[in-house]
């Protein structure tokens, strides 16, 4: 792994300092997603159980925890996409601006559409880099050329991209490296100017450099975007986030400011797990 | 150590071995598709060799000092050949040696036997002016005293000593005595005749210018008896009007319809049909290149359709009879440029002296003035051979009956004191085929205009056969569309329902069931086409229309239906099952149109659509035709295009399309935008699979194409591929023919067409490829 610099080691970084938030009392304000008693089933196993917490705005999310705990399945109904999974049933509720995303009249490409995802792997279309930076405007119906030409350079400036890739905005993307690729792949999502950002482990298949370039983007990101972000790297969740939700066997297991998760935990099983007893 | 030795050796042998013996499978492929290409190409290769004439016999005659050889000729296997003198005698000579233990020794040039054809006393002393040939074997001897005499040497096989001895004789079909032929027994100056069984027609010009019709027509028939003695015959003398001048030629066709007259440079056709009148039914004026040219000869090919005019500046031109808006009509087809590049140029005469025909083909020989020997083909157009042969002019010419040799009698010293017979062995086998002929319109007889026919046998020896390979290339093309037409829609759909919307369980049932169809054997799918589509079809042609609109309409609306369904009552069927209820449906719908079909047939199609569409549309009905051959070859190449392209569609990653969704996409701009796009190569390739099937696709189209080999895209109309032409010529084509090359010539271009559509995909697949994988 990474040699970690200090600095960014060290979770009292100042931000989290000065916006110290109580997580169990937020205001309507500085919620971007409130989750009240989620319950879900893959067919007759349960995989999530009554999570209820709330995700502030404007910052950071970590959710962390050993493999099979359910955090990469609590992102996943955040936009939904467990519907496409078979046999997958789901109680409870998540809302985004106060309405229940599993509400019936939800229109579920319009809820995706604000709340953006970046997966583990990174996935561009076989298309060009120009292309796959304006997919979501383009199925939205966009086809101004100039409005298309501005967001897709707004969007790579933005998740660090444009210099490496303003001079071959038309060959495919398929040809840059893998860390360009996700990168390309976060400007993909942000081109539709999303409300939350979800990032399922998006550094798990990335090699170092390019994994600490990710890191450096998402600290950016916050500035316009909720992000809720999946790692299975404590460093990793430690160096970014804001907030911190230790998750074990489907319970949301503790959740506080990052800085306190890891240097206070309140439960065994988060202690054990930071130290390195299981996982 | 010792086990692990021994154990590295036996493993390292079987690696060797399998290593070994795929390198030989993959070779042995490799190697057999070589060969059959190989194999394919050495059969196809004669028909395109032009011909080839060598000498083979050379012997001198013994001839007296004032005789002079007028006729010749040879038996089938060329062993022994004859003469026929002035002084009416014929002489046979042997042109191959005896075995050497036969009893009767004799060698190359030996005399087999030497009689006077005149064996009526009052014959004796008379000189032979005209030996005129007939197509068959006959012959007529005409002296300068006007009698004439018809003949026939023949030949026969004995077998002495297990040795096969060809024995000559001469046979006379109507008796030894002179033939009466002109009532005023005037000697004739020309004289042309034919015969079947039952009539001999003659019709010759007398020295004292009349041109006159002679008719004998057999009480029982002129083959009962070989030495003619008891034929009963009945005379009929006729007078024909003959408008100007003297008569230079005169033919008869072989089937006693028509003689052609040529005076100078013009030729009168008269009707010999008629017993009572000859009338003139043609006249022939050929436009000559420039004025001084005229005619010189004329010839009748084989087949007795059409007439060759050769002229003094070495052209001959093909004229047959064509139907016109004015009735049938004689017109100029093609013609033939005997000169060559090198008479072209020489200052020498090229005027075209006689044209000799070949009996059952439509080759022809040409002698020029200057000596040169032409070989052309009719129908294709071919010149097959140009050169000299012996002298400048030969006495007598005769092609062999199997058209595989010449016999020429000609002088070759100045004071004609020695005379040759010489046979040339002809090497020609395929002059009907050129590559012109094969891919190109070509006039046939009897056609108003140059056409793409595909017509290789008939009943007659003499018929001229039609090998364009254009209608049957057609036909291949023609049924791989109708079928992708019909498969690659419901194909391509069905795979993109069961690869990207059908539930996982459902899939596992439908998948392996539609792979199952590609196990029918076509030949069930050609029979039901053929004898239960077919008709069913002709009988309810709206119905087969009305379901084309019914079924995707009763889909979508029970589709549109099931959305809309409250939950309550989607809840009581499994979500698999669900599709199930589109089988009652599309039975009602199929119900309807059936149902519908007569009724619709008498509100729009006065009761009968099939007769509408020839009577009121003139559109040409086949019952079996494109639709039914676009169906059945449809159903057996969908399972085909089916199970690839969903694969294809299937192995799309599930993180390009989570990719799409996560951006907003509806299912249906992800399956647009990503997943055919990414699934593109599989599917093009899926596609092609599929026509590459079609176009070899053999039993389908053989039963239910009716093998009509049209030149029509209609959609009513038959067709017949190169593959079901192949399957249906190729027991009754005789081993080396030319039929059985040009069959080979087929599956060759079958192979190319196959060859081209993969190599064309696969050529796109890959550059798709490159594109849109390497996820």
């Amino acid at each position: 792994m990474i040699s970690i610099s200090p600095k960014i080691l060290t979770p009292g970084s100042d931000i989290a300092i000065e916006k110290k938030l109580d997580l169990t009392n937020l205001t309507p304000e500085q919620v971007a997603l409130d989750i009240n008693k989620l319950n879900l089933f893959y067919g007759k196993k349960q995989a999530l159980n009554n999570i209820t917490m709330s995700i502030p705005k404007g910052q950071v999310t970590a959710f962390i925890g050993p493999s099979g705990c359910g955090k990469s399945t609590l992102l996943r109904s955040i936009n939904r996409m467990n519907d496409l999974v078979d046999d997958c049933h789901i109680s409870g509720e998540i809302n985004l601006h106060g309405n229940n995303i599993y509400d019936k009249h939800v229109n579920v490409a319009e809820l995706r559409r604000k709340v953006g995802m970046v997966f583990q792997r990174p996935n561009p279309f076989p298309k060009t880099i120009y292309e796959n930076v304006v997919y979501g405007l383009r199925i939205m119906g966009e086809n101004n050329r100039r409005k298309l030409d501005e967001a897709a350079e707004k969007s790579l400036r933005s998740a660090a991209l444009w210099n490496e890739v303003k001079d071959r905005l038309h060959e495919s993307a398929l040809g840059l490296s893998g860390g360009q690729q996700q990168r390309l792949v976060i400007a993909r999502a942000i081109a539709i100017q999303p409300e939350v950002l979800l990032l399922d482990e998006p550094t798990s298949a990335l090699d170092p450099i390019s994994t600490l370039t990710i890191e450096e983007l998402i600290n950016d990101l916050k500035k316009q975007f909720t992000v809720v972000i999946v790692t299975h790297n404590m460093q990793q969740a430690a160096r970014v986030s804001d907030q911190t939700a230790f998750m074990y066997m489907g319970d949301l297991i503790e959740y506080s400011d990052t800085n306190t998760l890891f240097t206070t935990p309140q439960k065994k099983k988060t202690e054990d797990y930071i130290t390195g007893r299981y996982g | 150590m010792a086990t692990l030795v021994s154990s590295n050796r036996s493993r390292g042998v079987k690696n060797s071995l399998a290593k070994w013996l795929i390198t030989l499978g993959g070779i042995s492929v490799l190697f057999t598709l070589v060969l059959i290409f190989l194999y394919l190409l050495y059969v196809v290769k004669p028909i395109f060799e032009s011909a080839q004439i060598e000498p083979k016999v050379s012997i001198t005659l013994d001839l007296k000092a004032n005789d002079k050889v007028l006729s010749t000729g040879v038996d089938e296997l060329q062993e022994v050949a004859y003469q026929i003198t002035e002084t009416g005698n014929i002489d046979f000579y042997h042109l191959k040696a005896s075995a050497p233990k036969a009893d009767n020794q004799f060698s190359v040039g030996d005399n087999a036997l030497s009689m006077s054809l005149f064996a009526s006393d009052d014959l004796n002393q008379e000189r032979v002016t005209n030996v005129v040939n007939s197509f068959s074997a006959n012959k007529i001897l005409h002296t300068a005293k006007g009698n004439t005499v018809l003949i026939q040497p023949s030949f026969y096989a004995k077998y002495a000593n297990d040795t096969r001895e060809i024995i000559p004789q001469v046979n006379y079909p109507l008796g030894k005595d002179s033939l009466i032929i002109d009532e005023q027994q005037a000697p004739l100056s020309n004289l042309a005749f034919a015969m079947d069984d039952e009539k001999i027609v003659f019709v010759g010009f007398t020295q004292d210018k009349r041109l006159i019709k002679t008719s004998f027509i057999a009480e029982d028939d002129f083959s009962s008896s070989s030495d003619g003695e008891d034929v009963e015959y009945e005379t009929i003398f006729q007078q024909i009007e003959l408008l100007e001048g003297k008569v230079d030629e005169i033919k008869v066709t072989p089937d006693l319809s028509l003689a052609f007259i040529r005076v100078a440079s013009t030729v009168y056709v008269y009707s010999l049909s008629d017993d009572d009148e000859v009338n003139l039914k043609a006249t022939i004026k050929p436009t000559l290149d420039n004025n001084g040219t005229y005619l010189t000869s004329m010839a009748l090919l084989s087949g007795s359709s059409s007439v060759l005019l050769g002229d003094s500046n070495g052209q001959i031109s093909q004229w047959f009879e064509v139907a016109t808006e004015a009735g049938r009509k004689f017109k100029q087809i093609r013609s033939f440029d005997a000169r060559g590049i090198e008479g072209r140029n020489s200052q020498t005469s090229n005027a075209i002296t006689t044209i000799y025909t070949e009996q059952y083909r439509k080759s022809f020989y040409t002698m020029t003035d200057n000596g040169m020997v032409n070989v052309f083909y009719t129908t294709s157009s071919a010149h097959l051979w140009q050169g000299k042969l012996g002298s400048a002019q030969p006495e007598a010419f005769a092609i062999a009956p199997r058209a595989n040799g010449l016999i020429i009698v000609d002088n070759d010293s100045i004071d004609g004191k020695k005379t040759n017979l010489q046979v040339f062995s002809v090497h020609n086998e395929h002059p009907e085929v050129t590559w012109q002929a094969l891919w190109q319109e070509v006039w046939y007889e009897g056609y108003p205009e140059p056409d793409y026919i595909w017509q290789s046998t008939s009943g007659s020896d003499d018929f001229e056969g039609k090998f364009s390979l254009v209608p049957i290339s057609f036909g291949t093309i023609k049924a791989a569309l109708y079928a992708m037409l019909f498969a690659v829609p419901i194909a391509l759909t069905a795979a993109i329902y069961t690869a990207y919307f059908m539930t996982p369980v459902m899939r596992k049932k439908v998948k392996p069931t539609i792979e199952l169809m590609e196990a029918l054997p076509t030949v069930i799918l050609g029979f039901l086409a053929g004898l239960w589509l077919a008709p069913l079809m002709e009988e309810y042609l709206p119905a087969i229309f009305l379901l084309f609109i019914f079924l995707p309409i009763s889909t979508l609306i029970t589709a549109f239906a099931w959305y809309n369904l409250p939950n309550h009552w989607k809840d009581k069927l499994p979500e698999t099952l669900a599709p199930l209820l589109l089988i009652p449906v599309m039975v009602l719908a199929i119900y309807a149109a059936f149902a519908l079909s007569g009724v619709l047939e008498l509100a729009f199609f006065n009761g009968d659509m099939r007769q509408y569409l020839t009577n009121d549309l003139g559109i040409d009905f086949d019952q079996r035709n494109a639709l039914v051959v676009g169906i059945a070859m449809g159903f057996a190449v969908i399972p085909t295009i089916f199970s690839m392209a969903e694969d294809a569609i299937f192995s799309v990653p599930s993180h390009l399309t989570s990719g799409s969704l996560a951006l907003g996409a509806t299912q249906w701009q992800t399956l647009i935008k990503v997943v055919l796009l990414t699934a593109s190569p599989g599917i093009f390739s899926a596609v092609m699979m599929g026509l590459g099937r079609a176009v070899g696709e053999t039993m389908i189209v053989l039963m239910a194409t009716g093998n009509t080999p049209i030149l029509d895209w209609s959609i009513f109309q038959g067709m017949r591929t190169l593959a079901a032409n192949i399957a249906v010529e190729m027991p009754e084509s005789e081993v080396g023919s030319s039929h059985y090359r040009i069959l080979f010539l087929a599956a060759f271009v079958l192979f190319i067409f196959t060859f081209i559509f993969n190599t064309a995909a696969e050529f796109v697949r890959q550059r798709l490829r490159e594109k849109y994988s390497s996820m």
